[in-house]
């Protein structure tokens, strides 16, 4: 039985399913896996430069979309949602189901796959990447302008988590990533 | 409620367009007060992503937008400079009726128009009413 997306059993359930995978799989990480999130969490949850730029009222989540991909292993989009709060404060970072990437106040980035590498890889200017129509924003313009230091601190720092992109991956880990994401939108009914 | 289009194809591109359309869209339902300025600006306005390699064009019309990628007709006001400082635009300001520039933002503005000329604003002095008016509907404070 899938836990269910937004109640208490499913935040325990999902926090201690990342906390044991970034114990036991090997590092370094897959990019948006679900460990990699994790390690992704503790990073913005402790970053300096993203609480210097933060708003003290911010009260807005942040969510990354990856449109599927299924040649990196993703068959479904993901969605990775940060919960941010005042003074530049990370409550968490999960993936959540596509139903409630939406919800009232929350602000979309979103992209390819090879788009979010090339973000990763500081190919990418997320400003110059947003105008270039590369990654799409979506939700209330005039509220995140007026934190888009911090936003793009925010995407600056999936590129410093470090780890192995989906295409440097071997076909063996591509698919063992599939997997994982699988078994993660089976189980916390992602979907 | 503002009048506000888009030329074909350029809502499912996104990009700079969009972007500054759901900016003034924004701002004008958050301040409806604005809705003066938007009824009186009338001609077109350019606007440039130097480093992004994007470009667009405003044509006002007393109280309807058309937002279209590229360069329309003949612009009253251009702005040309990086994606970061178009964004800083939108942070100016606005006091009793009228963009500031005395603080950080508006100071980082003043410096990149006439000290480092990292932008560039044509219309400043034959248009300064519609570049004031513009600059108010594109504050997002």
């Amino acid at each position: 039985m899938p836990y269910t997306y937004g109640t208490p059993e499913w935040e325990e359930a999902f926090k201690k399913v990342t906390q044991e995978r970034i114990a036991n799989s090997p590092r370094p990480f897959v990019l948006f896996s679900p460990e990699w999130v994790g390690e992704w969490e503790k990073k913005l949850q402790n970053d300096e430069k993203y609480k210097a730029l933060a708003l003290p009222n911010w009260e807005n989540p942040i969510v990354i979309h990856l449109l599927k991909n299924p040649a990196f292993g993703v068959d479904q989009d993901i969605y990775v949602k940060m919960d941010l709060w005042h003074d530049g404060e990370c409550k968490s970072i999960r993936y959540i189901p596509s139903t409630a990437a939406g919800d009232p106040g929350n602000f979309i980035i979103g992209g390819t796959i090879e788009r979010w590498l090339a973000v990763s890889r500081k190919q990418l200017d997320v400003v110059k990447g947003m105008m270039q129509g590369k990654l799409k924003l979506k939700g209330d313009l005039p509220t995140i302008v007026k934190a888009v230091k911090a936003a793009v601190r925010i995407v600056e720092t999936v590129g410093e988590v470090g780890g192995v992109y989906q295409d440097e991956l071997t076909p063996e880990q591509i698919e063992s990533f599939r997997k994982v994401v699988q078994d993660l939108v089976k189980e916390f009914n992602i979907t | 409620m503002a009048q506000i289009n888009y030329s074909p194809g350029i809502e499912d591109e996104g990009g700079l367009p969009v972007m500054i359309a759901d900016i003034i869209k924004g701002n004008l339902n958050a301040k409806p007060y604005r809705q003066n300025d938007f009824n009186a600006l009338n001609g077109n306005i350019y606007m440039h992503a130097h480093d992004a390699e994007v470009d667009m064009t405003m044509v006002f019309e007393k109280g309807k937008l058309t937002v279209h990628g590229g360069k329309v007709g003949e612009p009253k006001v251009s702005i040309s400079t990086d994606s970061g400082t178009l964004l800083d635009l939108a942070n100016l300001d606005v006091k009793f009726g009228l963009p500031f520039y005395f603080d950080k933002v508006g100071l980082g503005v003043l410096k990149k128009l006439f000290v480092t000329r990292e932008l560039k604003l044509s219309g400043l002095f034959t248009h300064p009413i519609m570049l004031t008016r513009f600059t108010k509907l594109m504050s997002c404070r």
